[in-house]
């Protein structure tokens, strides 16, 4: 038997190097250290993004073989439900076509009224499209990340739609893809406005309720909120552009002991299976700044000397 | 050494395939996520797996460190809270080098039984921490997780031991 063929090579007796409790002491503490500067400061945000480019070769090895397994998918759909699909398409662009037709004459009105009035002009963004490659593996949070980065000016923050509705907002930008929190997720919240009655709100994610439901928090028990109401982007908050649809109001339950209602809607956009997308600027970029905060006086005026 | 009974004796492993495995595992909790389940909770963690093989059968070589870098590449790759994985996989790992010298007398099956309490224990510093970050319970399904990871510890345990396996010199009778 050739000789290096045994692995019988007896550990070294003195020169292990630290024992593996004070390596796990170690390590424990280094990754406790990363997740509270994670969670609570942005200093991990750095080494995040080298890692990222680091992994984002094996990404992308990784999904050709998807990619390609989906494009063959699509090749060898049969023509029957890619016509069904035409016809569908031509029949909701037929629906739209009457709306889309008055839009530059209203366009045209509302730009002259508001000259009229003296108004700002109506606030416009630019946009470029994106892809969405692969839901987020992060069990805890409703995320996806789509194929633009950094390099492409993606900017943290940005709205993202499909052609139903808001999606989400671009949280994490890295140099080649982004990472876009969805509207579902429990943590994200978006200011809406009902188109019914003009009220303003806050919608929040409900994953717990289903995997595409918002609940629309903080409306009084006694709201004038119905079932099929649509929600639509109210634009204060200087992030989402006005009037972009987010939701519909799916069921208002009033109950006794709380003085809220609590309001379940259901997301527009297609939160799952979601494909192309569009990737807006912030319109904070074009609002007047916020004006600042004026500091409390500090000269402090003597009682009963007025 | 002592040789366990019924033992056959291997060659040594090879640093690049251990990697080269590591990798592996990486590349297929990826394919997981991308292309099949998305971000579903339940699908087993191959890169655990493989981390708790190779610190059970070469823990000279594959340890807590590397259990850590490896969380580390993980969690970025989730987009999730940076050092949850990395946390869970090095708690792993020190669990499977504490019991490395005892659970190599037992036969595979029973193997995948004591190895199971470890990749729960991972599972549930993941919950804990990500519970504790705010983040949103994701189901009931992951406790499906650890379950998948030790039926397959016979599997990896056979693919990953196979280049060892190889007879030292192969001739007509032993192509392998």
């Amino acid at each position: 038997m050739p000789l290096g063929t045994l692995d019988d090579t007896p550990p070294p007796f003195f020169r292990q190097g630290p024992s593996a409790l004070s390596k796990l002491t170690l390590f424990s503490a280094l990754a406790l250290f990363l997740m509270v500067a994670d969670a609570r400061f942005e200093i991990a945000k750095p080494l995040r993004v080298v890692v990222a480019s680091v992994l984002y070769p094996v990404q992308w090895l990784v999904l050709q073989p998807v990619l390609l397994a989906q494009g063959g998918a699509q090749y060898f759909e049969s023509l029957k439900s890619s016509q069904t699909r035409e016809a569908a398409a031509h029949r909701q662009l037929a629906a739209q076509s009457q709306r889309a037709n008055q839009v530059e004459q209203l366009a045209l009105e509302n730009s002259r009224l508001r000259q009229l009035l003296g108004l700002r002009d109506k606030v416009s963004t630019s946009w470029q499209a994106a892809q969405v490659l692969y839901d987020a593996a992060d069990p805890y949070t409703h995320k996806v990340v789509i194929d633009r980065g950094a390099l492409e000016g993606v900017l943290a923050g940005s709205p993202v739609l499909d052609e139903n509705g808001v999606l989400g907002q671009v949280t994490r930008v890295y140099p080649m893809v982004s990472e876009v929190t969805l509207v579902t997720d429990r943590d994200q919240a978006i200011p809406v406005l009902n188109t019914r009655t003009g009220a303003r709100g806050v919608a929040f994610g409900d994953p717990a309720v289903r995997a595409n439901a918002l609940e629309l928090r903080y409306m009084a028990a006694n709201a004038d909120v119905q079932a099929g109401d649509l929600l639509t982007t109210s634009g204060v908050d200087g992030v989402y552009p006005p009037g972009l649809p987010v939701a519909r109001v799916e069921k208002v339950e009033r109950r006794v002991d709380s003085a809220f209602a609590r309001i379940t809607c259901q997301a527009l956009a297609l939160v799952s299976g979601v494909g192309q997308v569009m990737v807006l600027k912030p319109i904070a970029t074009q609002i007047a700044p916020r004006p600042a905060i004026e500091p409390p006086s500090t000269t402090v005026r003597k009682r009963g000397k007025r | 050494m002592i040789m366990r009974p019924g033992h056959q004796l291997l060659l040594p492993a090879n640093p690049f395939f251990i990697f080269g495995s590591l990798l592996a595992a990486l590349g297929l909790n990826m394919l997981q996520n991308m292309g099949l389940f998305g971000r579903a909770a339940w699908t087993p963690d191959f890169m655990a797996l493989v981390l708790v093989f190779w610190s059970i059968h070469q823990p000279q070589r594959i340890g807590v460190g590397v259990a850590f870098v490896f969380g580390i590449l993980v969690d970025v790759h989730q987009g999730a809270l940076l050092g949850q994985q990395a946390l869970a996989y090095t708690v792993l790992s020190f669990l499977a080098i504490a019991i490395h010298r005892r659970l190599l007398w037992f036969p595979v099956p029973s193997q995948a039984l004591q190895v199971f309490p470890l990749f729960a224990a991972a599972h549930a510093i993941e919950l804990i921490c990500r519970l504790a970050a705010g983040g949103a319970f994701p189901g009931w399904l992951i406790l499906l997780a650890p379950v998948l990871e030790s039926l397959l510890w016979p599997v990896v345990s056979v693919i990953l031991l196979a280049p060892q396996r190889r007879s030292p010199d192969p001739d007509a009778h032993r192509p392998l």
